[in-house]
């Protein structure tokens, strides 16, 4: 796949909370049908930064490039609805809506979801929802979900949460998925088929975006790993690089430089 | 501003001095215990119709019944608390808002049996009122902006100068922390209800003084006193202060543009405006 | 007879106040949305339908010029369009804030439209109220129908209840369909449909304008069986009634809100069923208000779902909040 442009692109990011500086010029590239991993010790502004690209914190400063267009006007849902879809760090489930009404949730261009449509069971509306409960299906199958399609999600376990809201917001149809510490209690097992079927993913075409705390696992996944500290990028490159750079070694052990 | 009669500037420092006063009780109660207590008008209204009772049904002269209306309501703040909010502490601020208004209703229709639902007056002179430049000026206003200024200014005491104080103010800040550095919240919240019912009482009897004892005075006036809140930012004494001056003066002032029935249009322009441009307040405190 | 028609009454009352708490069930129990301005919405639908369906500089004052004469169905329409505009303006201009501060904002939106109500009695009679609104099919009444004689108000309750009907079954439809989805997840948590790319502020403004609208049509219903209309039957204090009935009857639960409704109507209307010489008869009034904040405070404390709520789903829904 030629990778002339990069799909998604931040630009000098800025975010000042109070006179504290969270995020202080970040710029990285992500390119189409690859993982990148956005890794730093805690309080290195990832999250800042994330919340900044999906557009729920507004910027000081700075750009948000998809696919070449500046977004960062847009609102969190119009980036959303351009194909960038996030997941949240502690997840926001809906716990009191069931498992499959959350998945449901994530269904683009939905017409039951206009009132008169919905009042009058257009046909078009109903064939949607017969699709989406088809893909929700699939996507609970595999995360092991499906058995608990009528639960509240709010009496499922933390690993099956993260789950839900991966499986949530591929239901979108995302081209780029950003997700906030998806491996985060869940079980191994389960990781390593996760992990597998972002790799799927990967090269059906979609793009990810992942900030992840355990570096190895991020390490063997990634394409490419952004390392972050104190709101700043420190490096970024392949995997292999990033591991051995002495700075970033420094952020994550050395504790204040 | 050219054409703005004193007059109307006098009136808006007597309503202010209202609003205020019943927006320092409401905020000092919304900083610590996080949400909005809509019986507050109730509280009001109940430390108007003691006072009440003590100066006309039993001819005492009114101060004594201003006192007294004014500090029964912090025991029976504290009552209601031990009665009804404390069971719902770990609830969200939504079902104590709507518990607040199950207590309004409870309150209200006692203070009507009990009082009757009739408008009531104390028992003060009617006097001319003397004009001094230009302003006529009532005795009673007098005594509501003095009065007024001196519980502002003993709260402030209060609240800088005493440990209870000085520890309300940090739970006003941030209840978790407080706890965390060893405060007792329970005993605070005993204080708060306290402090705020006595302030409610005060209110309510100066309310009464202004105008009419009526069951739902205390809910009527309860608009902008949420405005001086919201603007003052929520838990900032001072900014409530600030708001309510502001709003009494900016509603009595607007009658030269706008027909004297729409001032209190002034009270929801401003809530809006400062809920949407600047929802941590006048001074940017609050942590909201 | 008498305690006949008094059913009746009561009956049409419970009828119309069910309207308002299946508006009230969409803002809050589906949505999440504190509106505290249910009132002025139906004071709303009120007004439009009188002052569209009767005619203006009537009366020894004859302070009101306004005045169309339309059939009663324009005013049904009518009142429910405007209340239901009005519900999405108050919603624009504070649809983003917080919880509590709506319920603030909505309030205070709320007494402003009744004072506007009492004063610009060119269009609204201001205190006095209207009078001598018309009454739908009136001339039918009495009706033979074989040897049964149907009374006008049991022909009103048989009307009533069909909208009711329509309406609860409408609202349950929006509520279990994507549409009502939606509006579930914002009441749960507005950041995840909006991550989803959902414009969830347009969902508010439609659940405002639909609950709103609601409201305004049991207001125009209101004032066509009750002849007149006057700003003090728009206080507060209804507001606070259906949201009592909400909260009572299970919040979320369209039946619920409807059976919260009934709890609360005959709760204020059984006095009139009680012989006026028992002790107290006078303090009734207050008494029954007092009965419904406590029965209000009891469900919170025993029940938080409602007699009908689903109460797994607050379970479900409390474990993550801390």
């Amino acid at each position: 796949m030629t990778t002339s442009e990069p799909l998604l692109e931040a630009r000098d990011l800025r975010k000042t909370f109070g006179g504290l500086t969270a995020v202080d010029d970040v710029s990285f590239t992500v390119d189409r049908g690859t993982i990148v991993g956005l890794i730093g010790p805690n309080g290195a502004g990832k999250s800042t930064t994330f919340n900044l690209v999906t557009g729920f914190y507004d910027l000081d400063d700075g750009e948000v490039r998809l696919r070449g267009e500046n977004v960062a006007d847009l609102s969190p849902e119009e980036r959303s609805q351009k194909g960038m879809v996030r997941t949240f760090q502690i997840t926001r489930e809906l716990t009191g809506m069931k498992v499959r009404e959350n998945m449901h949730l994530g269904g683009q261009d939905h017409d039951g979801e206009k009132v008169l449509h919905a009042l009058t069971g257009a046909p078009s509306a109903r064939e949607r929802e017969k699709e989406l409960e088809a893909r929700a299906e699939d996507l609970l199958e595999t995360l092991g979900l499906w058995e608990l399609r009528d639960e509240y999600a709010g009496n499922l376990s933390g690993g099956q949460r993260k789950l839900l809201e991966l499986g949530r917001a591929l239901m979108t149809d995302p081209d780029v998925l950003m997700l906030d510490e998806p491996m985060a209690g869940v079980n191994p097992r389960l990781t390593e088929d996760l992990l597998s079927m972002i790799r799927d993913l990967r090269d059906d075409g979609m793009t990810f975006l992942i900030v992840e705390h355990d570096v190895e696992m991020i390490m063997s996944l990634c394409d490419k790993v952004i390392g972050m500290h104190n709101g700043e990028v420190l490096t970024a490159g392949p995997p292999e690089k990033v591991q051995d750079d002495d700075r970033l070694l420094e952020a994550y052990f050395g504790g204040e430089v | 501003m050219a054409g703005l009669d004193p007059q109307f500037i006098w009136f808006g420092i007597v309503s202010g001095s209202l609003i205020a006063l019943g927006a320092l009780g409401l905020t000092l109660i919304f900083g610590i215990l996080d949400f909005i207590n809509i019986a507050y008008g109730e509280y009001m209204a109940l430390g108007a119709f003691v006072a009440f009772s003590l100066n006309v049904e039993f001819g005492l002269p009114l101060f004594v019944g201003a006192i007294v209306g004014a500090l029964v309501v912090g025991p029976v703040a504290i009552a209601l608390d031990k009665a009804v909010f404390q069971h719902f502490r770990n609830r969200s601020a939504i079902v104590l808002l709507v518990v607040s208004i199950g207590l309004s209703f409870v309150l209200r229709n006692v203070i009507r049996i009990v009082w009757g639902s009739g408008s009531k007056r104390f028992d003060v002179p009617i006097e001319e009122a003397p004009t001094y430049f230009g302003v006529r000026i009532l005795a009673d206003q007098v005594g509501i902006v003095v009065l007024s200024l001196c519980v502002l200014g003993g709260t402030y005491l209060l609240l800088r100068r005493t440990d209870v104080g000085i520890a309300m103010r940090a739970a006003s800040d941030d209840t978790d922390l407080a706890r965390l550095r060893g405060i007792d919240t329970e005993r605070l919240v005993l204080y708060v209800w306290l402090i705020g019912g006595v302030i409610a009482g005060t209110a309510g009897v100066m309310l009464g003084l202004d105008a009419q004892l009526r069951p739902t005075m205390g809910f009527t006036a309860l608009i902008p006193i949420f405005a001086a809140v919201i603007l003052g930012g929520i838990g900032d004494p001072v900014g409530a202060v600030v708001g309510g001056y502001a709003i009494g003066i900016l509603q009595e002032a607007s009658v030269v543009v706008i027909p004297s029935e729409y001032k209190p249009l002034i009270g929801l322009i401003l809530l809006v405006v400062g809920l949407l441009t600047r929802p941590d307040g006048l001074f940017g405190e609050a942590t909201r | 007879m008498g305690y006949a028609s008094l059913v009746v009454t009561v009956a049409i009352i419970a009828g119309i106040y069910s309207l308002l708490a299946i508006g009230m069930n969409m803002h809050w129990g589906d949505t999440g949305l504190l509106n505290f301005a249910h009132a002025a919405f139906f004071a709303i639908g009120a007004y439009t339908s009188a002052i569209l369906t009767t005619t203006g500089g009537e009366g020894l004052l004859a302070s009101r010029v306004v005045g169309f004469e339309f059939p009663v169905v324009v005013g049904l329409v009518g009142g429910s369009v405007l209340a239901a505009l009005a519900g999405v303006v108050i919603a624009v201009t504070s649809v983003r804030l917080e919880g509590d501060y709506l319920a603030m904002v909505t309030l205070s939106s709320a007494e402003m439209i009744r004072l506007g109500i009492k004063n610009e009695a060119w269009l609204t009679s201001g205190a006095q109220g209207i009078k001598n609104i018309p009454r739908p099919m009136a001339d039918a009444f009495p009706l033979q129908l074989g040897s049964v004689t149907v009374g006008y108000d049991l022909f009103y309750l048989g009307f009533l209840l069909v909208i009711v009907a329509a309406s609860y079954l409408a609202f349950t439809r929006l509520s279990e369909s994507p549409f009502g989805r939606v509006l579930h997840a914002i009441r749960e948590d507005e950041d995840v449909p909006r991550a989803l790319g959902k414009h969830t502020d347009v969902f508010k403004l439609k659940s405002f304008g639909l609950g709103a609208g609601v409201a305004g049509l049991a207001g125009a219903l209101w004032a066509h069986f009750f002849f007149a209309i006057n700003p003090s039957m728009f206080l507060p204090g209804l507001t606070f009634t259906i949201w009592a009935a909400v909260i009572i009857g299970g919040a979320g639960n369209y039946l619920g809100a409807i059976a919260g409704t009934l709890f609360v109507v005959l709760t204020r209307q059984v006095t009139r069923f009680i012989p006026g010489d028992i002790p107290m008869s006078s303090e009734l009034p207050f008494i029954r208000l007092i009965v419904i904040g406590i029965a209000l405070i009891a469900i919170l404390y025993y029940r938080p779902a409602g007699l009908l709520g689903d109460e797994e789903r607050l379970v479900a829904g409390q474990m993550e909040a801390e």
